[in-house]
């Protein structure tokens, strides 16, 4: 599998640790209470893999919110978590309510804001940090296997994702959850070229 | 022709170019806000709507304009930021309308980007998910209260333990239980009967409920003749007199009972307390089990009596 050097994997934990602490800042924003988010570790996988990391019975269903994104490197960008934990996500969010046993179409719509917040906040400190622009489209929200959900956006068999573990911890809870982003040869590239970059850039300044 | 469907369109649409001036401001946004087209082209959002300021909106419109990004608010989490009512602002007498927004950057033929905002009226949705958990709370409370007494059942007992001791560890705060169980019960049923009997366990279950005052304070029916009392941040001498109280209570009821053995004749209860505390640390387990004890130890006293006991953990 697609590996980057250990300079380039620090680089990019590091970018992506500061964009979902913006992510983090703009939720506890919302619910007036202290949300941290952090990206303990990233990874580069294939479909496959991914989608058992996030599976440990075959039959648990995944929520997950793709925004997709292109201009310096395209990719579909999707914030994954268990189907119960993203009930967890939105109920601390929202506050107590009655639990249902799934979420609603409003508490769907607040799942696709939250992950809005985090795709766009990790993807925009990349393309800060690359002084690159990018464009995204609107989340969709989609609940399945999270084969369905990684295969939904098309299938190229050659892609590589990127997964990005993260851990939420609001109100005491901690939830675990991943953000992939979906990579064909050529996006991968890409970004490894804007890692390099940015990195020549930091370094020479030094 | 474009224009036309803009102002047609049952969405509330709003163009704002870089420096946030609107440029477009279609017949719904007037309908909604009262405030006519010609009042707000040119001007800055924010002087218009100023509590929008340093808002989610904000935050979304910069990310539309800066970062070509586009930005989804869900009711649900911010409930409604546009000051927009179903008949315009005029009419005092109503609520806000509950919004969806999108915020979407847009290219124009000539940079800088502008940015489309997008208000739907979910005003609908929202009524009818609130609908569905008012009947999910009506099915819940069904589920969760016993069938002849009507004050909480084992079921909720059991949850409610669970939930109110992980909250006593949390806050490093003390829990009391009680174990309560009518004297002589089967020397009763066996003399007035089971009807007489159910009337019996309904006047002690009113009765306990009346003796509690704080909302999280919760009188189960634990089983058969056997009820349950949960006090949060109620420590052992508290608990006590609540336990006091309570005895006291059932038995002024004066509630005819032959077979008792208590000279008075009437029907009377025994009560078990136990209490976890931050220095004695009980899991629920070894509360209901100190509380069980307690209440066995008030039956072999004597009956009609409160008895405290909290037994080391089992690790002790």
């Amino acid at each position: 599998m697609f590996n980057l050097s250990e300079i380039q994997h620090d680089a990019l934990v590091e970018i992506f640790n500061i964009g979902v602490g913006h992510a983090a800042a703009a939720m506890s924003g919302i619910v007036n209470e202290e949300v941290t988010m952090s990206v303990p570790s990233i990874q580069f996988v294939n479909r496959l893999d991914a989608a058992s990391m996030l599976v440990n019975n075959e039959s648990r269903r995944i929520c997950g919110i793709s925004q997709h994104y292109q201009g310096a490197f395209t990719t579909e960008a999707i914030l994954m978590f268990p189907e119960d934990k993203s009930l967890e996500i939105v109920r601390l969010m929202v506050g107590e309510t009655v639990p249902l046993k799934e979420l609603t179409d409003m508490e769907q719509e607040a799942m696709s804001e939250i992950g809005n917040i985090i795709l766009n906040s990790c993807v925009g400190n990349l393309a800060n940090i690359f002084e690159q622009e990018l464009q995204g489209s609107l989340p969709v929200y989609h609940i399945g296997t999270s084969e369905d959900i990684l295969t939904a956006t098309g299938d190229q068999s050659d892609a590589v994702v990127l997964m990005l573990h993260i851990d939420f911890i609001l109100e005491k809870h901690q939830i675990h959850g991943y953000v992939a982003f979906i990579l064909d040869v050529t996006a991968l590239h890409d970004l490894q070229f804007q890692v390099d970059k940015y990195l020549s850039r930091i370094m020479g300044s030094t | 022709m474009a224009d036309s469907v803009l102002q047609a369109i049952n969405i509330g649409t709003v163009v704002l170019d870089s420096t946030h001036q609107v440029m477009l401001w279609n017949h719904w946004m007037v309908q909604h806000s009262g405030k006519a087209t010609h009042d707000v082209i040119g001007r800055n959002i924010f002087s218009i709507f100023p509590e929008l300021k340093n808002s989610r909106i904000e935050n979304a419109v910069n990310q539309a304009l800066r970062n070509n990004f586009p930005s989804l608010l869900s009711q649900t989490l911010n409930k409604a930021p546009f000051p927009l009512f179903p008949h315009g602002a005029d009419k005092v007498e109503s609520q806000r309308l509950q919004q969806a927004v999108a915020v979407i950057p847009i290219e124009t033929d000539t940079p800088p980007r502008q940015c489309l905002i997008q208000i739907t009226d979910v005003s609908i949705a929202v009524a009818r998910e609130r609908l569905l958990r008012e009947q999910a709370l009506v099915l819940r409370s069904q589920t969760f209260s016993d069938g002849l007494t009507g004050i909480a059942n084992r079921r909720h007992f059991d949850v409610n333990i669970e939930k109110e001791l992980r909250r006593a560890k949390r806050t490093n705060s003390s829990l009391s239980l009680l174990m309560i169980d009518i004297d002589y019960f089967k020397a009763y049923n066996d003399h007035y009967g089971h009807q007489r009997g159910d009337d019996c366990l309904i006047q002690v279950a009113a009765n306990l409920s009346t003796v509690l005052h704080r909302p999280a304070d919760l009188a189960a029916r634990y089983g058969g003749e056997e009820f349950a009392v949960i006090l949060p941040d109620n420590r052992a001498d508290t608990a006590c007199i609540v336990a006091e109280t309570l005895r006291q209570k059932i038995e002024s009821l004066s509630l005819e009972h032959a077979q008792s053995k208590n000279p008075a004749k009437v029907v009377t209860v025994s009560i078990g307390v136990a209490t976890r505390t931050p220095e004695h640390h009980l899991e629920t387990t070894q509360l209901i089990g100190a509380a069980d004890r307690a209440l066995y130890e008030a039956k072999r006293l004597g009956r009609n009596q409160v008895v405290f006991r909290n037994d080391p953990p089992a690790s002790a």
